[in-house]
């Protein structure tokens, strides 16, 4: 082969080995998966209000510090339509309530009610940001990375982030199957048999499209080695400080320990 | 043990690995786009996960619907992503579970035919309405009797017989519609296989409901749960009842579109895939050879 | 050393015919085998026999022998063919690995999956992207690439496992004319420079016409001519099995026809 080596062979390139900065989003994934596992035991199993408070103040606490409050804000407006299913339904619903606030008409808003409703809407809340602020302070090809240091297995990867890159081809894709309908003439708006009869020329063609292609991906996945023995080398890997690892540890701990108490019945 | 692992790996071909995140994309993108557009509470969210179960096997479709759930709950950004689908996958995972044992036992085989099959799939649907009927008399015989089976409440009675027959007609008509289309026997089994995964889904969905989310999920169906607790209900009945309204339509008409779908699919295609051949019910074992590549 | 096919028919799963017929094809380093024919005439099948990934990981049945450097494609797992046949196909976007946000660790998938050491791993990719011409594509995104540059990350990324021959099925036809003048530029210098046997399934003649040291024309799942490029592809029974001959054979016809002199300076003169 007369093809000569290029000059530097050192290591890595800057932009495989970069790794994100900054507070929280340097953590180690894994230990930012621990702790966002414990946050959400405490949330569900710390029962009354000291749960989802002190995970809700430990979450917006950390993403102010990391710098992410916007997009935890972001994702709790998402959720305000079901925040706001659950406040008006116990509200006026809850079974067996019988302290009304006050009375208009047929209906009678409980106090007990606004309680219950805005205790179940301050643990979704807080079991919810946990899991967001791992998803703003992670990309997934580290966290992918780290699970694959710790053993998980090349195809488990491969599923996962070949998913998360197809959906937004796959909605493209949809998009311009749509607008191919409906230059065709397809109804997309109007009455709902018509629109019922549009689902399948808009599904059929993602589906089939989506599916001629697995053998031809499969072909190439085998040319590339990858049914290969053994663990796969791994480029690119999140650092695991000394801290990280105590963190994660403490966080286990912790989890078991409000398991083992609930069990225990020592909540109270 | 020996035995489950290597059938635990037979289920993971490179090609069902392949079609896993395929599937997991279709899940997630009609689930977004068909119950906007039909303002229904059909999401249709579940296709890619019974496709991969009746293709691949239990295991492979349990784990379609699991991580399809958790990665559009979780790792997806919105308006893609939604904060709510994520605990749901236990259910995603037994709706694969059981479409893997659905394929198993070849009900979505297309089973086409002249018209001694059409004879036989309609001797077939008089059974299961027959059976349907025995069902209906038994529980809807008398008030206590209804109580006694189902658990629900006295008040539940008229109400729940309607939805029965709703359900029981909406069958029939799928079942028409594909034997119309199709001259296709399967469909009887592979939409009767949709009810009952549809039923199991509404079963295990309920108590994930009611925990983690009081019993609403944002959406119109919430007007329902409140419906059935201002009636008395308790969350777990409201649940129940409001995933019993959707779920089994919902997965009947998904079912029926796995079914045309893998009827539609080359059998060269369907034959590779670790359930292939009972999916498509060939006898060309010889010729398919060496199958799809061993897991690495 | 060489990939030999000895008698070779195959048929896929569930068809009706054989896609292969007694096929006699022998490929060695350093050449550049072209292969034509019309549509449906097995060249894909070929690519994928030759490569042993049928029936290995495509089903179907093979009668007869193929050899790879000695040995039966039939023993050899799909990562060891892997190492001796690089495979590539036309729709670059289907040969991504879809977990790389690179295109140096798209090129790295193949020798990760091997487990290799990291330095050697960095070495292969970089000699990869060299031979292929990439070099300054390395930071890029994998999915954002034009057409064209996709081919030659997929190029880049199967020689990176070092494979002792290359086959390519329909590698430009999706490209637009930059595109295939850079995937067979590339192509040509991997040939010359590497040592590499590389069979190469075209339409456009054009492309064999420059880089094919033999071409083989298939009919139907038999080998219907075989020879020297330059000889098959002028020669005129070409258009009656589905393959249009390459621009300089055409012009060359149209000019007798037309009465007038080919000559060597005309030849140049419209090059």
């Amino acid at each position: 082969m007369t093809i000569a080596p290029p000059a530097r062979l050192e290591g890595l390139p800057e932009y495989v080995t970069r790794r994100p900065g900054g507070f929280y989003r340097s953590t180690n994934p894994s230990t930012k998966l621990a702790i966002a596992a414990l946050e959400v035991v405490a949330a569900f199993l710390v029962p009354g209000w000291p749960g989802p408070i002190a995970v809700l103040a430990a979450v917006l606490v950390t993403a102010a510090a990391a710098r992410r409050l916007r997009g935890l804000a972001t994702i709790g407006l998402a959720a305000s339509p079901i925040v706001g299913s659950i406040l008006i339904i116990n509200l006026f619903l809850l079974p067996g309530a019988s302290d009304p606030i006050v009375r208009l008409g047929p209906l009678a808003p409980t106090w007990t009610g606004l309680w219950f409703g805005l205790q179940t809407v301050a643990r979704l809340y807080a079991f919810s940001a946990a899991i967001a602020l791992v998803y703003l302070t992670t990309e997934i090809d580290d966290l992918l990375a780290d699970l694959a240091r710790r053993g998980l297995g090349r195809r488990a990867v491969f599923v996962v982030g070949a998913a998360v890159q197809m959906v937004p081809r796959t909605i493209e894709r949809a998009a311009e199957i749509v607008d191919a309908q409906r230059a065709r003439g397809m109804d997309t708006e109007g009455r709902f048999w018509r629109r019922a009869r549009g689902v399948v020329p808009l599904a059929a063609p993602v589906v089939f499209g989506a599916l001629t292609e697995v053998e031809e991906r499969t072909i190439a996945l085998e040319a590339r080695a990858f049914s290969a023995p053994g663990r796969q080398t791994l480029l690119r890997v999140p650092p695991d400080r000394v801290a990280d690892r105590a963190l994660r540890w403490a966080a286990v701990l912790a989890l078991v320990a409000i398991v083992g108490l609930r069990i225990a019945g020592r909540f109270g | 043990m020996d035995l489950l692992k290597r059938w635990a790996a037979r289920q993971f071909t490179t090609r069902v690995i392949v079609l896993m995140p395929v599937a997991i994309a279709i899940n997630i993108v009609l689930g977004a786009t068909v119950q906007q557009a039909l303002k229904l509470p059909i999401y249709l969210d579940s296709i890619g996960t019974i496709l991969v179960g009746v293709l691949a096997g239990p295991l492979a479709g349990a784990l379609t619907g699991i991580l399809a759930n958790l990665i559009w709950g979780y790792l997806l950004p919105a308006p893609i992503g939604t904060s709510t689908i994520g605990p749901f996958f236990i259910t995603a995972g037994v709706i694969g579970l059981l479409a893997g044992i659905w394929g198993q036992l070849g009900l979505f085989r297309p089973r086409r035919g002249g018209r001694a099959s059409i004879l036989a799939a309609s001797i077939a649907v008089v059974l299961v309405g027959a059976l349907a009927l025995y069902t209906y008399a038994r529980a809807y015989a008398s008030p206590d009797q209804f109580v006694n089976i189902t658990g629900f409440k006295t008040t539940d009675f008229d109400r729940s017989r309607i939805f029965f027959l709703a359900v029981m007609v909406v069958y029939v008509v799928l079942v028409g519609v594909a034997l119309y289309l199709r001259r296709d026997v399967g469909a009887v089994l592979a939409i009767g296989a949709g009810l009952v995964t549809g039923i199991v889904a509404a079963i295990v969905s309920a108590p994930i409901a009611a925990i983690v989310y009081g019993g609403v999920t944002g959406s119109g169906t919430d007007a329902l749960v409140a419906a059935f607790r201002a009636g008395g209900d308790s969350l777990y009945q409201a649940t129940l009842k409001q995933g019993l309204l959707s779920d089994p339509m919902d997965k009947m008409i998904t079912s029926f579109v796995v079914f045309f779908v893998i009827g539609s699919l080359s059998r060269r295609f369907v034959a590779r895939f670790p359930n292939g051949e009972k999916a498509i019910g060939a006898n060309t074992e010889a010729e398919i050879g060496a199958n799809a590549a061993s897991p690495g | 050393m060489a990939i030999e096919l000895s008698a070779v028919s195959y048929r896929y799963a569930g068809a009706s015919r054989p896609a292969l017929q007694s096929v006699e094809l022998r490929l060695e380093p350093g050449r550049v085998l072209g292969v034509v024919g019309a549509n449906d005439s097995g060249k894909t099948t070929l690519c994928l026999v030759a490569s042993g990934f049928a029936p290995k990981v495509v089903g179907g049945r093979l009668d007869g022998s193929v050899r790879i450097d000695g040995a039966e494609t039939a023993a050899i797992p799909p990562h060891s063919l892997a190492q001796h046949c690089g495979l590539l196909f036309q729709n670059a976007a289907t040969q991504l690995s879809n977990t790389t946000s690179t295109v140096f660790e798209e090129v790295g998938f193949g020798p990760c999956n091997l487990g290799l050491a990291v330095p050697e791993v960095i070495e292969r990719v970089w000699w990869a992207m060299r031979s292929v011409g990439i070099e300054d594509l390395a930071p890029r995104d994998p999915a954002r690439l034009s057409g064209g540059q996709g081919q030659l990350v997929a190029l880049a990324a199967v020689l990176a496992l070092r494979p002792r021959y290359l086959l390519l099925d329909e590698p430009t036809s999706e490209l637009d004319p930059a595109g295939t003048a850079l995937v067979a530029d590339a192509l040509a210098r991997v040939a010359a420079e590497t040592g590499t046997g590389i069979m190469i399934v075209e339409h456009k003649t054009d492309v064999l016409a420059r880089i094919a040291d033999e071409v083989v024309v298939l009919d139907g799942g038999s080998v219907a001519m075989s020879g020297a490029a330059a000889a098959v592809l002028a020669d005129p029974r070409l258009a009656k099995l589905g393959v249009e001959p390459p621009a300089r054979v055409r012009l060359e016809r149209a000019v007798r026809t037309a009465g007038l002199e080919w000559s060597p300076g005309l030849e140049r003169a419209l090059a």
